[in-house]
């Protein structure tokens, strides 16, 4: 009797690959049908192998299953709907005709088409994250809500619209031609972008739950960039910045949980592996006239990784890839980032000057991040009463004990942190 | 050694199905509590399906009931040193991390 046969993540991949085909096989406005199929599909596997063990081939045992509970589902719902309709007089509804196992090829093909499916326009923004989490990587609305610091109800609602969305427009998810393909690439990239942002920014105090989620945004991209149209010079960018964030991933905190800076951290920690995948697709990207933000992002990321460290670090290189992230996707914190480059470069006083004549956004006024930069600049310039000012507003607005802390270490009065 | 019968029970009634993110979990403790008493494990037994007949001497009627409170679900056999045993394995069993779901612990008496 084997029992650790099964892949890594079998339960949430398997799912994500069953819905996508047999979505794909009886047209997106079945999804919920789909999902209930596969869900108890899976739910029997569970109940099954771990009494008599994984059969040889789990997959092909899982999709038989899945697929005969959709097919009953699906008479079921034929049989009602001819019913309804024979007294509506409308047209019955055609008898599904279902193969019974995966194709070759297929697989890839219809996880991506998924994929181009959540992202689409037409499902409302904010459901779109939503939705592929729980279609492509197999959580649940609960896991989902702790995932994205929003309420279980609110995930719920995000995925009905979604699911409403996806029966209206049903006709508008067939065969895709290379131009609308090409197109849909920079909404899946926003996507899966905020996707791996939710799991590395996040405040979440779990690493396992983080790096959970900056794998599933590096799975889907490798999706998405395995397609020979999908590979856009922006994909492969963003793969690269995927990569060698996640690199340091486990570096950013110490043993206690505590977050570390930059300048903290264990350089020797950092996957090796994972930067070597990023340089990788770095290269990769470096074709085409574009030069997007996840250009600019990943070059950052790059020089970080590349550096020996803190102080060797290339920041004029990184002020540089700051200033061209502003022009591509002007935000505030982006200037931010580039002052504290330039006071890396060039001096604390010449960080300031970046700020000089900025006038910051309310939100990023009242943020810690604009607060404890100035104060650390200040602080570092021998301004000493403007950076304690600073220092008291940054320590009070830090969002998690975690990040209090690492303030509070970090604005220490008196020595400049480095000779 | 001597073995036990272990009765799982449950509330009747769908509870929210676990999503495949909860099923790894399950599939992992699972593996993880096997391994531990693989020794004791003599019979994984089974699930026990919903409908059933309750024979009689005069005759055959449907149950289990289904105004139950509590449904047995599913059974198994384990070898255990004492009771004491047979309980532990039997608290430490996924089945028993269920909300509402209990597990009965009866010895099989051979003498």
């Amino acid at each position: 009797m084997t029992t650790d046969k099964l892949v890594e993540h079998f339960f949430r991949h398997e799912y994500a690959r069953l819905v996508a085909v047999l979505s794909r096989r009886v047209g997106v406005q079945h999804l919920e049908a789909v999902e209930d199929a596969v869900q108890s599909a899976l739910m029997r596997a569970l109940e099954t192998w771990t009494r008599t063990g994984v059969p040889d081939n789990p997959s092909a045992w899982v999709f038989q299953v899945a697929n005969n509970n959709l097919i009953g589902a699906l008479r079921q719902h034929t049989g009602r709907a001819q019913l309804l309709s024979k007294y509506a007089g409308d047209v019955p509804v055609a008898q599904e005709q279902v193969p019974t196992c995966y194709m070759p090829g297929e697989v890839r093909d219809d996880l991506l088409r998924m994929l181009l499916v959540c992202c689409d326009e037409a499902v409302p923004a904010e459901s779109r994250l939503v939705l592929a989490l729980k279609t492509l990587c197999g959580f649940s609305a609960r896991e989902i809500g702790i995932r994205l610091f929003i309420s279980e109800a609110n995930v719920y609602k995000r995925l009905a619209r979604a699911r409403n969305k996806l029966r209206q427009h049903c006709g508008h998810f067939g065969e895709l031609s290379h131009e609308q393909f090409e197109s849909r690439i920079p909404d899946v990239n926003r996507v899966l972008y905020l996707l791996f942002t939710e799991g590395y920014l996040s405040s979440h105090a779990e690493t396992p739950i983080r790096r959970e989620l900056c794998d599933e945004a590096i799975r889907l991209a490798g999706i998405l960039a395995a397609h020979p149209v999908g590979q856009a010079p922006e994909t492969c960018a963003l793969l690269a910045l995927m990569h060698l964030h996640r690199a340091r991933l486990s570096a950013r905190q110490n043993d206690a949980g505590g977050l570390l800076l930059l300048e903290e951290q264990d350089r020797h920690q950092w996957d090796r592996r994972a930067i070597g995948l990023g340089l990788e697709w770095l290269a990769t990207s470096a074709h085409g006239r574009v030069f997007s933000r996840y250009h600019a992002e990943a070059g950052i990321a790059a020089e970080h990784c590349l550096a020996p460290s803190f102080d060797r670090t290339r920041w004029d290189r990184v002020a540089a890839y700051y200033a061209l992230l502003e022009q591509i996707a002007p935000s505030a914190l982006h200037k931010l980032n580039r002052a504290v480059a330039v006071a890396e470069w060039q001096g604390p006083a010449a960080g300031l000057e970046v700020l000089d004549s900025f006038e910051p956004p309310t939100w990023l006024i009242g943020s810690y991040l604009w607060t404890a930069v100035l104060a650390d600049l200040h602080r570092r310039c021998g301004n000493t009463d403007t950076a304690g000012c600073y220092r008291g507003q940054a320590l009070q607005s830090a969002p998690t004990p975690a990040i209090r802390e690492l303030l509070e270490r970090r604005l220490q009065s008196g020595e400049p942190r480095r000779p | 050694m001597p073995r036990y019968l272990c009765i799982q029970r449950s509330k009747p009634g769908k509870g929210e199905a676990p999503s495949p993110a909860r099923m790894e979990e399950m599939y992992a403790s699972f593996n993880a509590w096997r391994e531990k008493f693989q020794d004791n494990l003599v019979d994984m037994g089974g699930k026990l399906a919903g409908n059933g007949k309750i024979v009689t001497p005069e005759g055959a009627t449907d149950g289990p009931f289904v105004e139950a409170k509590e449904v047995i679900g599913g059974y198994m056999i384990v070898e255990a040193d004492s009771m004491d045993q047979a309980v532990e394995i039997a608290r430490e069993s996924p089945g028993v991390g269920m909300p509402g779901s209990s597990v009965e612990v009866r010895e099989i008496a051979t003498t």
